[in-house]
């Protein structure tokens, strides 16, 4: 005979304990970890380099690439001039709470203010793992059309910023900016969102301050 | 392939579990899956048995529970099934609704062998 023990816990319980761990310490140490995620080709490199000289000479910034097998983006962000470690994470479609606590590590925290996860480009699975990160931003560019919060709503439902990257090609696209914002505050009212160009660097003051007072927030709080 | 991150995380919660609650050999592991959860179900059954071995999971069974990704609809109120009608209440039309159920990913339950009474 078998007997039946009810057990009842979700799967992603010891991932967000971990989590929950990890955010707690980075408070502790008033040191702000941003997870940004996005789709590959969003742009998502470009951003973090017009952002890092945004913050030059206020915030001391740490990134942690995590694209898969190469350190193309790690070297030019690196000449960006921030401190940076490449995560190889072998064909993985998400980094967890533990990974991302390696990724710190091998980064090395003492020195900076700011660390940014640069996660896998995918909008589905890096939606699922919390990270640990004290806030989540995600970049969504023009030429991926306005559709995408209805195609993949966990990753806007998630994430506290919405960049829309790309502004300088809108008028090439059938992107419609209000239906993807509409579509976006319907899935998370309190979603703040950024429509930038890290081409032009128009918008990206915007989100900069966004950033800075995130940052301010948690080091207050 | 989240997976097989998935897996060898319950894996791990389960033989946890067994070891706090002093249960030696367990005859299946129940899952639980939201029909709207990032889970395939048939993905989840391939990692599961490819993870197990090594471990005290070895020769279990796996069972998979899934659940209905039902939805109610904000205009009308009437609760129907999300994925059947591709999210548009097959009453009024709205695409507007709250989840009930459907998002869950759980270990559900194990099944042990009874002592057979001496």
């Amino acid at each position: 005979m078998l007997r039946t023990i009810e057990i009842k816990e979700s799967v992603f319980a010891n991932n967000d304990r971990e989590a929950d761990a990890l955010r707690a310490e980075l408070k502790g140490k008033g040191l702000f970890l941003l997870n940004l995620m996005s789709s590959p080709g969003s742009g998502k490199t470009t951003t973090l380099v017009r952002t890092l000289e945004a913050l030059r000479g206020e915030l001391r910034v740490g990134i942690m690439e995590a694209d898969i097998d190469s350190d193309v983006d790690a070297r030019t962000v690196q000449d960006a001039g921030a401190k940076t470690v490449q995560l190889h994470t072998g064909g993985m479609c998400h980094l967890t709470a533990g990974m991302t606590r390696q990724g710190l590590e091998a980064l090395g925290t003492e020195d900076i203010d700011l660390a940014i996860l640069e996660n896998i480009g995918n909008l589905v699975c890096p939606a699922e793992f919390d990270t640990g990160a004290s806030k989540s931003a995600m970049i969504l560019s023009v030429p991926e059309g306005d559709d995408k919060p209805l195609k993949y709503p966990l990753m806007f439902t998630v994430c506290d910023c919405l960049i829309i990257n790309k502004m300088d090609v809108l008028p090439y696209f059938d992107f419609d900016l209000d239906a993807a914002c509409e579509r976006a505050r319907r899935l998370n009212p309190n979603i703040e969102i950024i429509p930038i160009s890290a081409k032009t660097g128009e918008g990206v003051e915007k989100w900069a301050d966004w950033l800075r007072g995130q940052v301010k927030a948690w080091k207050e709080k | 392939m989240h997976e097989m991150t998935l897996a060898i995380s319950a894996i791990k919660s389960v033989i946890e579990f067994a070891r706090d609650n002093d249960i030696d050999e367990i005859d299946t592991v129940v899952l639980e899956i939201g029909e709207l959860s990032l889970v395939v179900p048939q993905y989840m059954e391939d990692a599961y048995y490819a993870a197990v071995p090594g471990t005290m999971l070895e020769h279990t069974k796996l069972r998979m529970d899934i659940v209905p990704g039902n939805g109610i609809c904000r205009d009308c109120g009437k609760v129907y099934n999300i994925i059947e009608h591709k999210g548009r209440c097959p009453v009024c039309g709205s695409e507007s609704k709250d989840i009930l159920s459907g998002e869950e990913f759980n270990i559900k339950e194990l099944l042990v062998l009874e002592d057979e009474p001496e």
